[in-house]
């Protein structure tokens, strides 16, 4: 991953971090792997109130369309950093 | 807008995130529910936005039947959602608006889109018989939808006019069908929608349908006094943006999280409002609250509302106070100052546009302000927990948010062009319509002075009440009076004998029903009149006079007007027949004065029960009109 922008990049303790404050989900690092069928009551507004609070954090915008097609929060984790 | 965030900060203080975090953790979020208003109240105050959303995620998983096992006397609310655009997002902004104002919500999110079916079908959960509020949230899609591709301004045109109509049926409906309120939005207008047509006067042509389309929502609300139309344009000019265009088009969230936690902020104040939680008084600071400068330190030649830069900002606010103390709110001022050099700016100083007279009370001293507070409510007969307290110090603010949470804090800071906005942030003092006695108010309260002068010049409490010259006026109420009978049903809270709360729709009914009474009660004195200061509420039954509800404003309390009524309604009810009158009192945290009332008035108590009191009169022995007072009753059995 190469950091071409003044925006902060999110390590993955970060976001993990940042998922917990913002959806208020109980969630562990396992979960991150975890199709969402299987993370704990996760629905579509998580997805909407998380990347609002990525961009807040990092300053950078999230190819939001891409991931709504993501399955699992390691994917959008992946993604985000890319787009860092 | 700020958004202020709580990174791990002290480990001395937690954030109030935090402190709801571990009430969580530690599972005494339940048996601690009344420490989590405060926690919000100053979230909400300092402007930690995202902290109170997420606070609201926390809030919006509550086990309500658990805080209500622990906890009985929560005060709870039944919130139905729906609406044509994804609404999710609600459910946390909701959670921690009600919290602020000590209301437990339960929130009802119906389907996606599903407004017409809900409105149209009395079986479908908006209708439920426990909702408070329905909420049918409106976004520019709602238009957009019906339009083709490509489309012209009349097209347009057409669809709001559509709209509106259909808006308008569902709207009747609801009112006819549900006791709840209605709550609606006006719809902002896009860009993205004006700037495709390409012409200014289709432009034009659009701009003024759109317009129309919200200006006949707001017209519902004039019709209507359970429909309630919340105006997001001034949210939306706030700097609130619509939405953000990417979750408009994959999430449909045609409203974004910003906007929809501004709009809970309002729909909560409307659910405090239609339950007679508006605020009655605004006691601001001084020094550098109304003024530039410190008083003390600067002299009043230091000191300005007016001519610099700053000042002119200070000169603004003041007129936004006097604004609201002409609509009803009483003002005071609490402020380390000594009295006299206070008086003396309020009446001498020219930049002033507050007056020593628009102040029901000045309280200048060295005294704390939390003191100050309880001095005030007590010389104006009021509960702290109907003022609202202004002050640019922090310390100030924290010290009367700490000791007296019931009082709403408004924290100012050192940048006087904000305090406008800060004191309107919340509508604290909403109410669904003026009366004449709001706009009297503020003279009414200040012949309290006189009053209070005649009571030390009168040797007696007799001596005072009859040279105060009382007059009482008992009539049945009119179309005119249903504002203001619904006014103080929803407000008054001490002398208040069953707190059965009347929207002005109830009212209406009750007057419309002929074996029900509703009876107001003037009163004037040689100082002045006081407008309706009471009600009394009952039902003919046969033989059998039932008291409802009896209201008193605590203006006007221990001036024998409560026994004059009572006087004048036994000998109509014995004059039109009755064999007797009942009446009772359920017990509420502030009616504890009244619970001897009926007794004190010749009657027998016929049932007690930790809920209610009941009470009867057999009318052979009817109470005189006590001697002080003069009554002009326009009931059959009046005897003077």
């Amino acid at each position: 991953m190469t950091d071409t922008t003044n925006a902060t990049k999110m390590t993955k303790e970060d976001f993990i971090h940042l998922v917990r404050d913002e959806l208020d989900l109980p969630l562990g690092i396992d979960d991150l792997e975890a199709d969402f069928d299987h993370v704990v009551s996760w629905d579509s507004m998580h997805m909407i109130r998380l990347v609002a609070a990525v961009e807040r954090q990092t300053g950078n915008r999230v190819p939001v369309g891409k991931l709504l097609a993501d399955r699992s929060l390691s994917a959008i984790y992946e993604r985000i950093s890319a787009a860092a | 807008m700020t958004t202020v965030s709580s990174p791990a900060t002290p480990e001395t203080h937690p954030s109030p995130l935090q402190a709801l975090r571990t009430l969580r953790a530690d599972g005494r979020l339940a048996e601690r529910w009344p420490d989590v208003a405060p926690l919000l109240a100053e979230l909400a105050s300092t402007g930690a936005e995202t902290d109170l959303r997420r606070a609201g995620s926390v809030l919006s998983q509550v086990d309500r039947a658990q805080v209500l096992a622990a906890r009985p006397e929560t005060e709870t609310a039944v919130v139905a959602v729906t609406g044509h655009s994804t609404l999710g997002s609600l459910g946390a902004p909701l959670a921690a608006e009600f919290g602020r104002h000590g209301l437990l919500v339960e929130t009802r999110l119906s389907d996606f889109d599903a407004y017409q079916r809900d409105l149209r079908d009395t079986g479908s959960p908006v209708y439920a018989a426990d909702v408070d509020l329905a909420l049918c949230v409106l976004d520019p899609q709602l238009l957009l939808d019906e339009l083709g591709s490509p489309w012209q301004a009349e097209d347009l045109a057409d669809a709001a006019r559509r709209k509106l109509a259909e808006l308008e049926r569902l709207a009747a409906g609801f009112t006819e069908h549900s006791g709840a309120a209605l709550v609606l939005n006006t719809v902002p207008l896009p860009r993205a929608v004006t700037h495709q047509l390409v012409d200014h006067e289709s432009r034009a042509h659009a701009g003024v349908a759109w317009r129309e389309f919200n200006s006949g929502l707001l017209r519902l609300a004039l019709a209507h006094p359970r429909v309630h139309v919340i105006d997001l344009d001034p949210l939306v000019a706030a700097g609130t943006p619509l939405n953000d265009p990417r979750m408009a088009a994959y999430a449909k969230a045609a409203l974004g999280d910003d906007l929809l936690a501004r709009y809970a902020r309002e729909v909560a104040h409307v659910a405090r409002m239609l339950r007679g939680r508006t605020k009655k008084v605004l006691v601001v600071d001084a020094d550098n609250t109304l003024w530039d400068g410190v008083l003390g330190d600067d002299g009043p030649d230091g000191i300005a509302a007016a001519t610099t830069f700053r000042g002119e900002a200070f000169g603004t606010f003041q007129r936004l106070v006097r604004q609201l103390g002409s609509q009803g709110v009483l003002l005071a001022v609490s402020s380390k100052n000594d009295h006299d050099n206070v008086v003396q700016v309020l009446r001498e100083h020219p930049d002033m546009v507050l007056r020593e007279a628009d102040f029901a009370r000045v309280n200048a001293n060295w005294q704390p302000k939390d003191a100050n507070l309880q001095d005030i409510a007590r010389r104006l007969n009021l509960g702290v927990d109907s003022f609202v307290f202004v002050d640019d110090s922090p310390f100030e603010c924290g010290l009367v948010a700490g000791s007296l949470p019931q009082v709403a804090v408004v924290r100012l800071d050192d940048e006087p062009a904000l305090h406008v906005e800060k004191l309107l942030a919340d509508g604290w003092f909403d109410t669904p319509r003026l009366t004449a006695e709001d706009r009297a108010r503020a003279a009414q309260y200040r012949t309290e002075a006189e009053r209070a002068g005649l009571l030390e010049s009168a040797g007696s409490q007799e001596e005072y009440l009859s040279r105060l010259g009382v007059r009482v006026t008992l009539a049945p109420a009119t179309a005119g009076d249903i504002d203001r009978v619904a006014q103080l049903s929803l407000r008054t809270n001490q002398f208040n004998l069953t707190t059965v709360r009347l929207q002005a729709a109830d009212v209406a009914e009750r007057l419309a029903d002929d074996s029900h009474l509703v009876l107001v009660v003037r009163s004037a004195d040689r100082f002045g009149d006081n407008g309706v200061v009471g009600v009394v509420f009952a039902q003919r039954d046969g033989e059998e006079l039932r008291v409802d509800n009896m209201l008193l404003s605590c203006r006007v309390f221990a001036r024998g007007i409560e026994q004059t009524a009572v006087a004048a309604l036994l000998a109509h009810a014995r004059a039109t027949g009755a064999t007797r009158v009942t009446a009772s009192y359920r017990p509420t945290k502030k009616n504890k004065n009244v619970r001897e009332f009926w007794p004190s008035q010749g009657f027998t108590t016929t049932h007690t029960a930790d809920d209610e009191v009941r009470f009867r009169h057999h009318l052979d022995d009817l109470p005189a009109v006590p001697d002080h007072v003069h009554l002009d009753s326009a009931l059959e059995g009046s005897t003077r």
